[in-house]
């Protein structure tokens, strides 16, 4: 039953971004220059930001941004981080333990001064287009190390399975036998990574636009909308600006309960 | 029986933050924020610069004159002033202070300001009173420079703890607070002959997070923040309205501009438009600075034109006018350049779209907010910005080594009133001449201009001749338009209503530069703990 | 004189772990053709040791062996990896004690099987489905769709067990190795898989190795016991003569630990039809 009203809220959620140039009553940069930062009316649902754009369309805009990528850059790190974390663990030996090291240093590079060095390397004038895309290939490959390590526990632990040597005694073998059996068998663990990862990259997103990364203005995504947070100077007297964060937190629930564990039965 | 401390809690305690520790308490080192305030309350000066009227008074000196040539200054000091400790104040002192300061093994910032030419600068002390000092060749303002220079006693054991303002230092606690108690010697007295300082103390909290500071204010912990953002402002005047003062247009200036560099790694066609002043003029003319100040600063901000700031009484040339603003305006001038809008795209005459990136350092939302507008306003006229923000170090580099960016948007911040203090920015030689740094020789005749004038006018002891280079300069400025000048953000602060005698003005210190005739009253309701 | 044939399987080896040296000692065994051996031993003798160095799988625990399996004519211990994987399942089945934590649980049993199958052939949908149909038919299973889309843990423990026997002999192997098979099943499972491993003999002619610590069970399906004492065998005769003249001192006390001898001395599931030579 949650499942289904999980099912439910996600498929309005999606439909409404999807179809946000009909239903936003503007356009996500237009600017109402005579009613900058305006409560919720009639004509602003939330409300304006600070430079007087409606926060309900930006709303609409930036989850179909976030909604989109996010997940897509979730689904490259965790699949990075199955292919890196989970063969090393498969593996073991020099394998694991060159694949491990590589985690641990990629872990502990200083991303502020690579990333800046990214920034530097590419170019003032992207297509925002190009530039969001950009954004979230960058958090799928830099983000996968972390659940690198989580999957390359469960695969180790895997290893030496009687599951695993039952297979092998049939004469499975390589990749064939890690595809089949091993990552049936970090699922669980491979969708609580990929649940995890979006909201940490929804907020990393809005934390790249301090680098001149992330998605550019005037476009909005959950992470930029997010930031605008910051700005508000008293929740209790303007709580309509907190309906971004409300969506990300519904979305990701939602689809927490859509999800989990779908394949394996209880 | 009350202690001297009970007593100064029991009312006649200043109580405000410094954003962060004080770097030192030596006056003559002095580059940080809370080291100024530190010295500008505790430090005797010569001469001061009057904060309200902006002229220059004597303080220490009772007279002074520059020599014609502009190197040598002599002053007449006040007598039987003692320092701090008792020590008694005499020319040797100056003499002693100008040693010290001009010493190039103590790299003194303040110093600096007086570096005009190689070679040693003499002091000569004609009698306790009389003392003169010779710089090794002409320098600008030179008299106004000290206001920076607080003296320093040559005899006293207490180096430089003692001192000749209206407060010292008593007590600091790293990392929490510097308390500065009244100068039983400071030689003032107010009109009734009652001795000055008025305040027995002021307690200096080290506070970085602006948050924290907002929060004591309203509690009444604090009795002012001298400078606050509008945003702040605007708080603070929802919750409690009466105690923020906006004194006006600030000196400071919030400016774009576009990539003139030779050598820029841009695209040939770029650097031309970059390069024609009917572009950067038809840029300005699109830009709806009044929607910056009312939406940007919320209305604590005003429509900047020039390099000076109405703000600077003397030196604001007031005869300038401002371009029309407007879309069609912006579009006409273009076109004169071969520029043509069409199906909303402004194409230049070879054809090539009209883009370019702004780049601004991340984290300043209100140089953010004015990006978004100023996007807003040139889509209008068929031109796409991209924003970038970048933080600071790389936006640095971008601006003064690589030169691979199009258009910046920052803010200077400008302490002096004297436009000699902006050789650095105006000369094609220098190195903050931000759109085509350190050119080997002017690469545009109104450039050359410019350098001619500023030179003039900082070789010149007439101020009537000054202002008159320093007009045409401002003149210059507007009609090339090197520097797209936006705003000139107010200067806000919040004030107690148990502080008395406050004056917030536009200069540095606004709200405290009269610190020594500041009185608190002592309702304790009013004055949390 | 008629010179003997050589057995399907016959061995001579020594195996070493890293932690723990000799825990197989030049253990000597042959398994002829359709012959049932049954290898008794207490726990930690080195059973399983002798299990997985028959399938080349001793790497796994990082275990090393000396000596030879010779199978079929060819030593394994000198084939490649490559090579020894083509004989693993196919040629040689093994079936552990769990099937609980044998089986995959996150994949359906149909999903397991099929993969068990291609492992080693290349073929249609419907030749896979057959094989599988077969195999699932010949453990006494259900063939139908409906059970073959479940999930190990929606099958009890009898079932489960099966299914991984039918894994086992989908590509009929010569040799069937089981450590343990029976041993996490109740009594009357166990003797009904007995029963299933007699039978797969029988129609198939395949040879079991069937690893038990459980003397009485081995005693019902072998036609000839080995007993595995210390990483050494210290006796291996036909299964009567174990347990009617038992010689090595360990096999005596073995035996005498047993509840009961039955009287006939021989639990008669095995027809002797099949002997050896
Ligand atoms: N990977 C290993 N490293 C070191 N020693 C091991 C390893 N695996 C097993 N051993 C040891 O080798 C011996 C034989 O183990 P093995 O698993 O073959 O015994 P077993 O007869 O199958 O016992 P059980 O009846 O408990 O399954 C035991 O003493 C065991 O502790
Ligand atoms: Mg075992």
């Amino acid at each position: 039953m949650p499942r289904k009203l999980a099912c439910l809220v996600l498929a309005l959620v999606t439909a409404a971004s999807l179809a946000a140039s009909w239903l936003a009553p503007a356009g996500y940069a237009t600017q109402f220059r005579e009613a900058p930062n305006a409560p919720p009316s009639r004509r602003h649902l939330l409300g304006t930001d600070q430079v007087g754009r409606d926060l309900f369309s930006r709303t609409l805009y930036g989850t179909r941004i976030s909604l989109l990528l996010a997940p897509a850059a979730a689904l490259v790190a965790t699949t990075l981080a199955a292919g890196i974390g989970g063969v090393a663990g498969f593996l073991g030996g020099v394998p694991e333990r060159v694949a491990m090291s590589l985690t641990n240093l990629f872990l502990s590079l200083p991303w502020l001064f690579l990333l800046i060095t990214i920034r530097a390397l590419l170019p003032l004038n992207a297509s925002p287009l190009a530039s969001v895309l950009a954004t979230f290939l960058m958090l799928g490959l830099l983000g996968w190390a972390a659940s690198a390590r989580v999957l390359c526990a469960g695969a180790r632990a895997l290893r030496t399975s009687e599951l695993l040597l039952q297979a092998r005694a049939l004469g499975l073998h390589g990749p064939r036998l890690f595809a089949v059996h091993v990552i049936s068998n970090l699922k669980p663990v491979l969708y609580a990574q990929f649940w995890i990862s979006i909201p940490t990259f929804i907020l990393s997103e809005a934390n790249l636009g301090i680098l001149g990364l992330g998605v550019p203005e005037p476009m909005p995504s959950w992470g930029t909308l997010l930031k605008e947070l910051e700005g508000v100077t008293s929740l209790t007297e303007q709580p309509w600006k907190l309906a971004p964060l409300l969506v990300l937190i519904v979305v990701v629930t939602s689809f927490q309960l859509a999800l989990s564990r779908q394949e394996v039965p209880l | 029986m009350l202690s001297s401390s009970a007593l100064a809690e029991s009312g006649s305690e200043l109580r405000f933050c410094l954003h962060s520790e004080p770097k030192t308490f030596n006056p003559l080192l002095v580059a940080d924020d809370a080291a100024e305030t530190i010295r500008y309350l505790t430090g005797g000066v010569l001469v001061r610069v009057n904060r309200q009227t902006q002229e220059l008074e004597p303080e220490l000196a009772l007279s002074w004159k520059v020599s014609k040539d502009g190197r040598e200054v002599t002053f007449k000091l006040r007598k039987g002033l003692s320092f701090s400790d008792g020590t008694p104040f005499s020319a040797d002192d100056v003499a002693y202070t100008m040693r010290l300061l001009m010493d190039p093994e103590l790299h003194s910032p303040t110093g600096d300001a007086f570096r005009s030419g190689s070679g040693a600068v003499r002091s000569e002390v004609f009698a306790p009173d009389r003392v003169s000092i010779t710089f090794p060749a002409t320098v600008a303002g030179l008299d106004r420079l000290f206001d920076q220079v607080a003296i320093l006693s040559a005899h006293s054991p207490k180096k430089e703890m003692a001192v000749l303002g209206p407060f010292m230092i008593a007590d600091y606690k790293p990392g929490s607070t510097v308390l500065l108690k009244r100068n039983p010697n400071y030689w003032k007295t107010d009109s009734h002959g009652r001795r000055l300082p008025y305040l027995d103390s002021i307690r200096l909290d080290i506070q970085p997070n602006r948050d924290i500071e907002l929060v004591r204010f309203k509690r009444g912990e604090l009795d002012l923040i001298n400078s606050l953002d509008s945003e702040y402002f605007d708080r603070v005047d929802a919750t409690s309205p009466g105690l923020v003062h906006d004194a006006g247009p600030s000196l400071d200036s919030e400016q774009m501009w576009f990539n003139q560099v030779a050598a820029a790694p841009l695209p040939p066609y770029e650097r031309e438009w970059f390069r024609s002043t009917n572009f950067r003029r038809a840029i300005s003319q699109a830009i709806n600075r009044e929607d910056l100040s009312r939406i940007v600063f919320n209305g604590h901000a005003r429509p900047a034109l020039g390099p000076v700031s109405p703000a600077n009484k003397f030196w604001y040339n007031s005869r300038m006018k401002a371009d029309a603003f407007g879309r069609d305006a912006s579009l006409a001038r273009l076109a004169v350049e071969g520029f043509r809008l069409q199906d909303g795209i402004l194409r230049d005459e070879s054809g090539h779209r009209v883009e370019f990136s702004i780049i601004t350092n991340s984290g300043n939302k209100y140089r953010e907010r004015m990006a978004i507008l100023i996007q807003h306003d040139l889509e209008e006229i068929g031109i796409k910005v991209n924003i970038v923000t970048l933080d600071f170090p790389s936006l640095i580099e971008r601006i003064t080594h690589s030169f691979n960016y199009e258009a910046a948007l920052l803010g200077f911040t400008n302490v002096d009133l004297d436009p000699n203090t902006q050789m650095n920015v105006w000369l094609s030689s220098a190195e903050n001449h931000q759109w085509n740094p350190r050119e080997k020789s002017p690469e545009t005749s109104w450039e050359a201009e410019i350098d001619k004038l500023m030179r003039a006018q900082a070789s010149s002891r007439d101020p009537g001749k000054r202002k008159e280079s320093f007009d045409r300069v401002q003149e210059i400025v507007v009609e090339q338009m090197p520097f797209i000048y936006l705003v000139n953000r107010d200067s806000l602060s919040a004030i107690s209503a148990s502080l008395q005698g406050t004056v917030p003005v536009i200069l540095r210190p606004q709200t405290y530069w009269n610190a020594d005739r500041l009185t608190v009253s002592a309702e304790a309701g009013t004055r949390g703990r | 004189m008629i010179a003997a044939p050589e057995p399907l399987l016959s061995l001579r080896l020594s195996v070493d772990y890293p932690q723990k040296a000799r825990v197989l000692r030049d253990v000597r065994l042959e398994i002829g053709q359709g012959e049932i051996v049954g290898l008794v031993g207490q726990s930690g003798s080195g059973k399983s040791t002798l299990a997985l160095a028959i399938l080349g799988l001793l790497e796994m625990k990082d275990g090393k062996a000396q000596g030879a399996i010779r199978f079929r004519g060819t030593d394994l211990l000198r084939l490649s990896e490559r090579e020894m994987r083509t004989l693993r399942g196919s040629a040689i089945g093994l079936v552990l004690q769990s099937p609980l934590s044998s089986l995959n649980p996150a994949l359906k049993i149909r999903t397991q099987l099929k993969e068990a199958w291609k492992a080693h052939r290349k073929g249609t949908r419907d030749e896979c489905a057959g094989a599988i149909r077969n195999a699932l038919a010949s453990v006494s299973l259900p063939v139908e769709d409906e059970f073959q889309k479940r999930y190990p843990s929606q099958l009890s423990v009898g079932q489960a067990q099966r299914v991984l026997i039918a894994m086992a002999v989908l590509h009929r192997p010569a040799l069937l190795v089981t450590d343990e098979a029976t041993s996490a099943l109740d009594v009357i499972t166990q003797s009904e898989i007995l029963a299933l491993f007699a039978r797969l003999k029988e129609e198939s002619g395949m040879s079991i190795l069937y690893i038990s610590h459980d003397l009485p069970s081995v005693a019902g399906i072998s036609h000839r016991t080995a007993i595995l004492h210390e990483g050494e065998i210290v006796e291996c005769a036909p299964t009567d003569q174990i347990f009617k003249r038992p010689s090595h001192p360990y096999t005596q006390r073995l035996i005498a630990s047993l509840p009961e001898v039955p009287a006939g001395g021989t639990l008669p599931i095995v027809k002797t039809t099949a002997a050896t030579r």
